[in-house]
């Protein structure tokens, strides 16, 4: 009987992630340049994406980025939520304004900061002239480009890290922190020996989750910098777009390197679960 | 902009004809029953209650205008209903390749790249009789005849001409008349002049195309395919010449005259400096007649098309897009009608008077089309095409690599205005990937 109840879910689930997933992984092995035609060629698309001469610029920006992205997300929104949370004026406004890009499109984002990054007429470089910063091209220098996508990147998911880390931060005890004040525990004492240690799930969490999505960004980094300059943004999800979307299309191509993402990925998660369960259990 | 009352007669049929007499001989015109093609009553049994998707995109809202209202008159005659999908240029390939390989395929398509096409295109030799062919000029049917049968596989919907818009209330501003003949270098000058005077961001804007790029190619008598499909860059004055014209533009981006932030920053992607230009930021905009209904719509100032510059040669370079049915339709007669209806002359000449689009039909370049209004600008597209060597149609030869080719020399652009390889580097590697093209070409 309960499996009845989850078969709805079941059903959707399968047709549109189990379905697809196993289907590309069969693509993988495939070769075809437009989607109809198949032909088998074993590990060949493996062999040719490993000695693809572009990607190891592609492996390395998606290292910068993703080690850059984690670190910077999680300090970022540790300090927020915790700023956020000792707030007791405007609370619910400093918590909209923390969540608000991540209700924007990431399509939305990617223009927007196309046009505040302008090297000669967005407005970041014109307030960084006024006083006298000189105009940084932002998305004409392959290390500012990598840069300013990283930040937009952290921009638009901080707030939705903070909000979970805010739910942790209001999970806690208060009386332990009452107690701990008593004791004479200053506030960063109280911060670095309590809160942060209960936050350790939550904080574990945060990195998995910005691990993932530092692997999967494409979206507002494709309508940013397309990639540019020079490939220097272009991470391994753009990649895989355009090995299976562009022309020439190569289907196979695309699905390998979709089924190598989702084996670092999954490697990369179960590290962190792993190295988390390991830390709770000493 | 004012909408100016001219109703002159453009005489297209010379400069056209001219045009097409570069590329193969005319055959004589006649009109063909297809020419007003109307659906029997079989067809109208048959089609009452169907529905067809059409794949378009539009580079001006006067294109999605009178693509409603002919859609909504061929739903009137036939019965049926036409479901319009409207997708940006920028991923019109992609999109309708990925729908094409989920078994998602439109009836009907608006595009630039039919060569990508050719194994889904319906025949419509068969669908609209052998001699359909005959009532386009000839030189516009290379792009969608069948590589082994000849057969028409798409129609030719508009011709193209690429060539340089002016802000004429910059130049008048800056004392430099407008230009009625020019060498690039004169273009520069003049360019550089009014960005001074005026104070604009940049002096000069080109789309970002290899297209757009292979006027410039032509005016210095460099071209990278001829019409035997032969690699004609690797020619060592061709290779010179292309070099020139390289160095001389991507200096232009090096040395911030040109957007470099459009050009580097937008990656892999086609980008379009019509923003830069609408918001006066710069004097010289290149591109192409695709590009004036919409500033006619948006352009706060006046502004005027002048003719490309002649260095070794004169002229542009031509383009155009193309109407194609796929034999994945469902329906194939109608979607065959809806590219025949659309390509009728009526419709035709409405489009073209409407979004300023140069004709593809014989009877219609007879006629002459008359446009309400930039009757200049259209005459100096002409006179551009007229003036097209017939080298430049070289490439379309090789309907399935033109793309690829265009691209490659784009972002091989790119790399040298970044400064990570030098223009004569970025001619060795363009000239080594047609070659690849072309090996691979010949292996199929």
């Amino acid at each position: 009987m309960p499996y009845v109840f989850i078969l709805p879910n079941m059903a959707i689930f399968g047709t549109f992630i189990i379905y697809p997933a196993l289907r590309g992984f069969w693509i993988s092995f495939q070769e075809s340049s437009d989607g109809r035609n198949f032909k088998y060629v074993g590990t060949a698309n493996f062999k040719a994406i490993l000695t693809d001469p572009t990607i190891a610029s592609v492996a390395r920006n998606t290292a910068t980025y993703v080690i850059s992205y984690v670190i910077i997300s999680t300090v970022l929104a540790l300090t927020l939520s915790i700023i956020v949370n000792q707030q007791t004026f405007l609370k619910g406004m400093y918590r909209a304004i923390l969540f608000l890009p991540v209700m924007l499109s990431p399509v939305v984002v990617g223009l927007i900061w196309n046009q505040v990054l302008d090297r000669k007429v967005g407005p970041l470089n014109q307030l960084l002239q006024a006083l006298g910063g000189g105009s940084p091209g932002w998305l004409v220098e392959p290390k500012l480009g990598m840069i300013a996508v990283i930040f937009v990147g952290v921009w638009v998911h901080i707030g939705f890290y903070s909000i979970i880390l805010l739910a942790g931060l209001q999970g806690i005890d208060k009386s332990v922190l009452e107690a701990a004040a008593m004791d004479g525990a200053t506030r960063w004492q109280s911060t670095r020996l309590i809160i942060l240690p209960l936050l350790k799930p939550t904080t574990l969490i945060i990195v998995i989750l910005s691990t993932i999505h530092g692997f999967q960004s494409f979206d507002f980094i494709y309508t940013l910098t397309g990639g540019g300059p020079l490939g220097a943004t272009t991470l391994i999800v753009q990649y895989i777009y355009d090995r299976a979307f562009q022309t020439p299309i190569q289907y196979g191509l695309g699905s390998a390197a979709g089924v190598i993402l989702f084996l670092i990925i999954f490697a990369f998660t179960a590290l962190n679960f792993l190295v988390g369960r390991k830390k709770e259990a000493v | 902009m004012k909408m100016h009352k001219l109703r002159s007669k453009i005489a297209l049929a010379s400069s056209v004809a001219v045009a097409a007499g570069l590329l193969l001989a005319l055959p004589s015109a006649q009109a063909a029953d297809t020419s007003t093609l109307q659906p029997t009553a079989k067809q109208l049994a048959a089609w009452k209650g169907k529905t067809i998707t059409y794949y378009f995109y539009n580079d001006s809202q006067a294109e999605l205008d009178v693509t409603k209202a002919q859609l909504a008159a061929f739903e009137k005659l036939t019965g049926a209903t036409v479901k319009l999908d409207v997708i940006p240029y920028t991923s019109l390939d992609t999109t309708l390749q990925a729908r094409l390989a989920a078994g998602n395929a439109p009836d009907v398509a608006r595009l630039n790249n039919p060569g990508l096409y050719q194994n889904v295109a319906l025949d419509l030799d068969v669908a609209l009789g052998k001699n359909y062919k005959t009532e386009f000029v000839k030189g516009t049917t290379n792009q969608v005849l069948d590589p082994s049968t000849k057969h028409l596989i798409g129609v030719p919907y508009d011709l193209s001409m690429n060539g340089p818009i002016i802000n004429v209330d910059q130049f008048k501003k800056a004392g430099i008349a407008i230009p009625t003949k020019w060498t690039w270098n004169e273009l520069i000058a003049d360019a550089k002049a009014v960005q001074k005077a005026n104070g604009t961001e940049y002096a000069f804007a080109i789309d970002k195309s290899g297209h757009r790029v292979s006027t410039m190619f032509s005016n210095f008598h460099a071209y990278m395919v001829d019409a035997n499909q032969k690699n004609v860059l690797s020619d060592p004055l061709n290779k010179r010449r292309a070099t020139n014209a390289l160095t001389i533009l991507t200096n232009l981006y090096k040395q911030d005259y040109a957007p470099r932030d459009l050009w580097v920053g937008s990656g892999n992607k086609y980008a379009s400096p019509s923003a830069v230009f609408l918001a006066g930021q710069v004097p010289v905009f290149f591109s192409g007649n695709f590009a004036l209904a919409n500033l006619v719509a948006n352009a706060k100032f006046n502004f005027q098309v002048v003719p490309n510059a002649c260095e070794t040669l004169c002229g542009g370079w031509p383009g155009g897009k193309f109407l194609m049915a796929f034999n994945t339709s469902k329906t194939p007669d109608l979607a065959a009608y809806l590219v025949n209806y659309l390509a009728q002359p009526a419709q035709m000449k409405t489009m073209d008077q409407q979004a300023f689009w140069l004709p593809t039909r014989k009877d219609l370049v007879a006629q002459g089309i008359t446009y309400p209004s930039r009757v200049t600008d259209m005459n100096i597209y002409l006179a551009d095409i007229a003036a097209t060597p017939a080298a430049a149609y070289g490439i379309q030869s090789v309907p399935t690599l033109t793309g690829l080719i265009y691209n490659n020399l784009r972002d091989l652009m790119t790399s040298v205005m970044a400064g990570k390889i030098s223009a004569g580097d970025a001619i060795d590697q363009q000239i080594t990937f047609i070659d690849t093209q072309l090996a691979t070409l010949s292996k199929k």
